[in-house]
């Protein structure tokens, strides 16, 4: 006897009345009652208590994290290349895509470096979870409109503006420590390793649209008496809106991010930054929208955008 | 953008050029899901610096995971909320092993995890969201039919519609949640 139709199963499940030879078919068939039950547990699901859900939207820079985090860890394998999207049905039917490909990379598991991120996090002192921020509030309130150098030893701005790292808070004296440690071999190791070339500029990369990658500027690291600066330049000025231009220095683990300073369209912008912020990981420069909104965080609105070279 | 009436097209079609690499399709996918992924991890996590980091790492994940996107499973916001889980177990165990931990140190044995949760969660937050998105008048159908239980003799008179056209509705209706849910399940038992 053949199986019920799906709209016959949907009847039992809500208990409609059906024939009865086809519920008796159900209670043998395990592959019909299994279906009942997905539909049961459907409905369960549905008419719970939380008929309408307060949505909350995640802040705008999470977005920029998630650009930066892709951009600075550029396309990790997935599977044997994609073919190209099939734009042109709008009735994109089970053949529309390319068959799917076992990824070498898998969705389960933490593809980030060992070290930035790892699911063992809390068995460990681990860096990046040290303390929002050892200078505290200051380095906050800094972010917004202040192109004020980045000292040295300025421990970043959270991205999470202002947001206590609460739960990781226990990790704030070891995290201190090593931050401190950090800096000093950072520093040490910079001087060795980042050695100018004659003009005096260190690296540089092309500023790109993320969307279409389309190259609109660039930015340079020159050397600056004891320091560095981060000069950006942009092929045309960019569209401020009625906001303004911010520069960012994104981390490549893409959970933290330093404000180094607002760029006047049009102009060219020279902000000093330092070494120790190279060190950290603090290499994808980016140019973003900010409205005059008094939120000191990314508004999420990338212009352009590269990753300096290691 | 194209415009389709079928919001259900709509989302195949970005799942389609997600899988070919076009980044704008991950940036409208944000758009739309990010909201329902927050809203997930906030839920079961609690605070919004996890919750954000979840949501950070499912779009990470969905971009360099995009090959494990099957277009024809229909919207990918199943397949999200199915990555989405995956995180946020992640971060359950971290917790539970920090806490642990810190249990150890006090000499103490823990035998349950520092969140209590309805696991459950996701699946909800995820059919909530297809019945917001669902169009009228299905949409109106299932809520009457499912959450405030009505007949469907009722909802027939009440919509001034067949009731054979009810019935269709509440069959499609319930067919399609479940087909998310199925997705879900998919990807979050690999």
């Amino acid at each position: 006897m053949s199986h019920p139709t799906d709209d016959e199963l949907v009847d039992l499940a809500l208990g409609e009345p059906v024939d009865a030879s086809r519920s008796a078919h159900v209670e043998e068939c395990a592959v019909c009652s299994a279906s009942v039950e997905q539909l049961r547990r459907t409905l369960r699901l549905t008419s719970g208590p939380l008929a309408y859900a307060d949505w909350q939207a995640p802040d705008d820079a999470v977005w920029a994290r998630v650009t930066a985090e892709i951009d600075a860890q550029p396309d990790a394998p997935v599977g044997a290349g994609p073919a190209p999207a099939t734009m042109g049905g709008s009735d994109a039917g089970p053949d529309a895509g390319p068959a799917p490909t076992p990824p070498e990379t898998s969705l389960l598991h933490d593809e980030r470096p060992s070290g930035t991120d790892a699911p063992e996090r809390p068995d460990r002192p681990d860096p990046s979870d040290r303390p929002a921020s050892p200078t505290g509030p200051a380095a906050t309130a800094g972010t917004a409109y202040a192109p004020e150098p980045v000292p040295a030893d300025a421990t970043v701005t959270p991205i999470t503006a202002g947001a206590a790292r609460a739960t990781r808070r226990r990790a704030a004296a070891w995290g201190a420590a090593l931050v401190a440690a950090s800096l000093v071999v950072g520093l040490l190791a910079g001087r060795a390793i980042w050695s100018p070339n004659e003009s005096g500029s260190v690296s540089q990369v092309a500023l790109k649209t993320l969307d279409t990658r389309q190259r609109e500027g660039q930015a340079s690291v020159v050397r600056a008496g004891d320091g560095l600066d981060l000069n950006v330049v942009t092929d045309r000025p960019l569209d401020a809106g009625d906001g303004y231009l911010e520069v960012w220095l994104i981390n490549a683990d893409g959970k933290r991010m330093v404000s180094v300073g607002v760029l006047r369209p049009g102009e060219t912008g020279t902000f000093p930054i330092s070494q120790a912020l190279i060190d950290q990981g603090y290499v994808v420069v980016d140019i973003s929208k900010e409205q005059f909104d008094d939120k000191p965080a990314h508004s999420g609105d990338s212009l352009l955008r590269g990753k300096l070279p290691a | 953008m194209h415009v389709h009436d079928d919001p259900d097209v709509e989302s195949a079609e970005l799942a389609v050029r997600l899988v070919g690499g076009d980044r704008e399709a991950l940036a409208e996918m944000y758009r739309r899901w990010s909201p329902l992924v927050h809203t997930i991890a906030l839920r079961a996590l609690g605070t919004r610096e996890d919750a954000e980091d979840v949501v950070q790492q499912v779009f990470v994940a969905a971009w360099r995971g995009r090959a494990t996107l099957r277009p024809d499973r229909g919207s990918p916001a199943a397949w999200l909320v199915g990555i989405a889980k995956h995180r946020v177990a992640d971060v359950r165990t971290q917790r539970y092993r920090a806490h642990r931990n810190l249990q150890a140190l006090a000499s103490e044995v823990v035998t349950e995890p520092t969140t209590t949760h309805d696991s459950d969660w996701a699946e909800r937050l995820l059919l909530v969201h297809e019945l917001e998105r669902m169009g009228d008048p299905r949409a109106t159908v299932l809520r009457m039919a499912f959450i405030e239980d009505r007949t469907h003799d009722d909802i027939a008179r009440m919509l001034q519609m067949p009731l054979g056209t009810v019935k269709s509705h509440v069959r499609r209706g319930l067919l399609e949640l479940r087909d998310r849910l199925q997705e879900v399940e998919r990807v979050a038992s690999d």
